[in-house]
């Protein structure tokens, strides 16, 4: 079986990110990008159903400019990804999610491969709209926000649940198929260390970004969230003090009840 | 031209330690401290993903880093836990002796099968006598048939009571001095060796540390590693290979203690605001991220200096000494930054001063360190 994982550089956690010149974007300058929880969970999945699917291969695939995509698919690769391939976008160009998803269907081709796997949404942006994209474009069915993958071999299909409000969906697919997983529900591998340094000098394949990206939306703007306003300390000098001053704030200024 | 950025492949082996640290190791030090368990689920885990034998070559099984790439994951390692670091780096200091003194095909015999799985070794030098004088000690190694008997204990040895192999230093005759030193491999289970218990210690007490005892082992000459005589030079040109690492070790704790104290002082509000804007304060965290640079960056040195090939004697005792005071003096700082709460265990900035101690005792005292230091400054006077 064919896996293909599609993997989405994103700003390591920790990040303090800072808007960029042009006000539509974060400053790129100093920020790392890695590999998203979804994503990681996407590569796992991919790995477990290729050890488990004689003659399978996972195949990493990532759009964006080299110097974010390429640390994502060298963490694939040594995570356990057979090869990986760069779908070059220049820098500085948009991606939204359509244009992603017709180079990604672009540089996977036709007939697509048998699994496409991706994080159910992005690990920055959280759009979750890119598998959904793809199966568009790939003419194959698409599924979001799936857990617990399964490869019924007997009837080659995949079987996925869907987590919905108080209960889970079941699903099967026949391939070729997309699907979006849920995070961490697999408990992703860490990358070992002699794999991590072959990943180094692994070679990476190159692929041009589509042509034309699409109608995609162009952002417009781009905002830090307000800072948190700080807590409130009540000066008191005994416990019913502080009890009354407490009461009053709740009621006068925070309104919580009246 | 000098160049202190790291490559890509650094910083990659950076990130998996960073990872492994904050992921594996410091959710549970502070619980492995209180109650001294040695958590070997962790170290486990790092020998799984191979932070554990990092000096021996690929072609054993090992990780097969340089000094540098040694350190740079030693650090992260140590701001997660220092006593969880000791515990994993002990293996490197116990098969550096073998790397550095054994044929190709004892290297083969024990490291191959030793690196494969999960498995602790020891490197016994020190003795209840004296540890400073290694010269000066007891353990026996008598000549017997085709091999020896060893006779005598150690003591204060790291992983002790879990390993599974012991590198040993004894000497033929006390009266040689240095020159009966010799050094053997001893398996755990030889006939005759006794680990005892753990210890009770100030710090590092996700580290086990213990003697082991020597009654009439039998060891086959070809576990010897090395000649007759080699013991002393083996022993001090591994503790050349390790000191470095330790400096490491000790910033990377400096870090932590650092890093926690900023933080606190940025929240902490004392006279209308925040204690960071405070000029005693920012002169401290000023002086303590002096003190954490400087360490890491005679650190990163000693380790260029010998993986470039050079014998690094003086650049690692710099490196070691430094960072390790340096240590102590970062946590002692940010224990007084914490104020009344850094003195209570629920926080976690005096461990970080019990684990910095450490760093000025073990694998040579600093004492020893200054003296190696002035002797060989001053052979480039004489
Ligand atoms: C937790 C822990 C783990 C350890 N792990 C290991 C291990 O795995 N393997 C191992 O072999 N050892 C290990 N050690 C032992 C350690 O290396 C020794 O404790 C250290 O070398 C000091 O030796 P000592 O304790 O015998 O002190 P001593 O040698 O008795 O020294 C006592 C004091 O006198 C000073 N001093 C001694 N001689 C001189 C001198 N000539 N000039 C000036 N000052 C001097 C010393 O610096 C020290 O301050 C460990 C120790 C600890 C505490």
């Amino acid at each position: 079986m064919q896996i293909v994982v599609a993997v989405k550089p994103v700003p390591e956690a920790e990040t303090r990110l800072r808007v960029g010149a042009g006000g539509t974007s974060f400053d790129p300058e100093g920020v790392k990008f890695v590999l998203a929880g979804y994503d990681e969970s996407a590569v796992e999945q991919a790995l477990l159903l290729r050890d488990a699917i004689p003659g399978s291969s996972v195949h990493a695939i990532s759009v964006g400019p080299a110097t974010r995509t390429e640390e994502v698919l060298r963490a694939s690769l040594a995570l356990g990804c057979d090869r990986a391939t760069w779908v070059e976008t220049p820098a500085g160009t948009p991606l939204d999610p359509l244009a992603v998803a017709r180079s990604l269907a672009g540089a996977l081709g036709s007939p697509p491969p048998d699994l496409v796997l991706c994080g159910k949404q992005a690990g920055d942006d959280e759009a979750g709209l890119v598998p959904a994209a793809l199966g568009e474009l790939l003419g194959v069915p698409d599924f979001g926000f799936a857990v617990n993958l399964r490869w019924d071999a007997g009837r080659s299909r995949f079987s996925l649940d869907r987590p919905t409000e108080g209960g889970l969906e079941r699903w099967e697919t026949p391939t070729p198929c997309v699907i979006g997983l849920q995070q961490a529900w697999n408990d992703p591998r860490t990358a070992k260390l002699p794999n991590i340094l072959k990943s180094r000098k692994a070679p990476i394949a190159k692929a041009p970004a589509a042509a034309d990206p699409g109608p995609g939306g162009v952002p417009e703007k781009f905002e830090l969230p307000a800072p948190r306003t700080g807590a409130r300390m009540i000066d008191y000098k005994t416990p019913e003090e502080a009890a009354q001053k407490l009461v009053k704030l709740l009621r006068e200024e925070a309104k919580v009840f009246p | 031209m000098v160049d202190f950025s790291l490559t890509p492949d650094q910083e990659s082996l950076r990130d998996l330690a960073r990872k492994f640290a904050r992921g594996e190791m410091a959710p549970h030090a502070a619980e492995c401290d209180k109650t001294s368990r040695f958590p070997e689920e962790i170290y486990r885990k790092a020998h799984e993903v191979g932070l554990m034998n990092l000096n021996v070559p690929t072609e054993f099984g090992g990780s097969g880093l340089g000094l540098f790439e040694q350190c740079l994951i030693v650090e992260e390692l140590a701001y997660a836990c220092g006593g969880m670091t000791t515990s994993i780096i002990a293996n490197c200091l116990a098969l550096e002796p073998i790397l550095l003194g054994a044929t190709p095909e004892q290297q083969r015999r024990w490291l191959a099968p030793f690196c494969a799985e999960y498995h602790l070794a020891s490197f016994c030098l020190t003795e209840p006598s004296g540890g400073s004088d290694a010269g000066a000690l007891r353990t026996r190694a008598r000549k017997d048939g085709d091999g020896y008997v060893l006779d005598g204990e150690k003591c204060f040895i790291t992983n002790a009571p879990n390993a599974s192999l012991y590198t040993v230093f004894a000497t033929l005759d006390p009266e040689l001095r240095t020159k009966g030193i010799t050094a053997f491999v001893v398996p755990r289970e030889a006939k005759g060796v006794t680990a005892g218990k753990d210890e009770e210690k100030m710090g590092h007490r996700a580290s086990s540390t213990g003697t082991v005892r020597f009654e009439g082992v039998r060891v086959p000459a070809a576990d010897r590693i090395g000649a007759e005589g080699e013991g002393f030079s083996i022993a001090m040109r591994t503790l050349d290979q390790t000191r470095t690492p330790i400096g490491a070790l000790a910033t990377g704790i400096a870090q932590a203690a650092l890093d926690l104290a900023a933080g606190y002082a940025l929240k902490r509000v004392t006279f209308g605001k925040p204690i960071a804007e405070h000029e005693a304060i920012q002169i401290k965290l000023a002086n303590m991220a002096q003190a954490v640079r400087a360490a890491r960056l005679l650190t990163w040195n000693s380790a260029w200096t010998i993986d470039a090939g050079g014998r690094g004697t003086l650049e690692s005792s710099i490196a070691k000494c430094f960072a390790s005071d340096a240590a102590l003096h970062v946590a002692d700082e940010a224990i007084q930054t914490f104020g009344g709460y850094g003195y209570m265990k629920e926080y976690p900035v005096e461990k970080l001063l019990r684990d910095a101690k450490l760093t000025q005792i073990y694998e040579g005292a600093n004492e020893i360190q200054r003296t190696v230091i002035a002797r060989e400054l001053l052979r480039g006077y004489a």
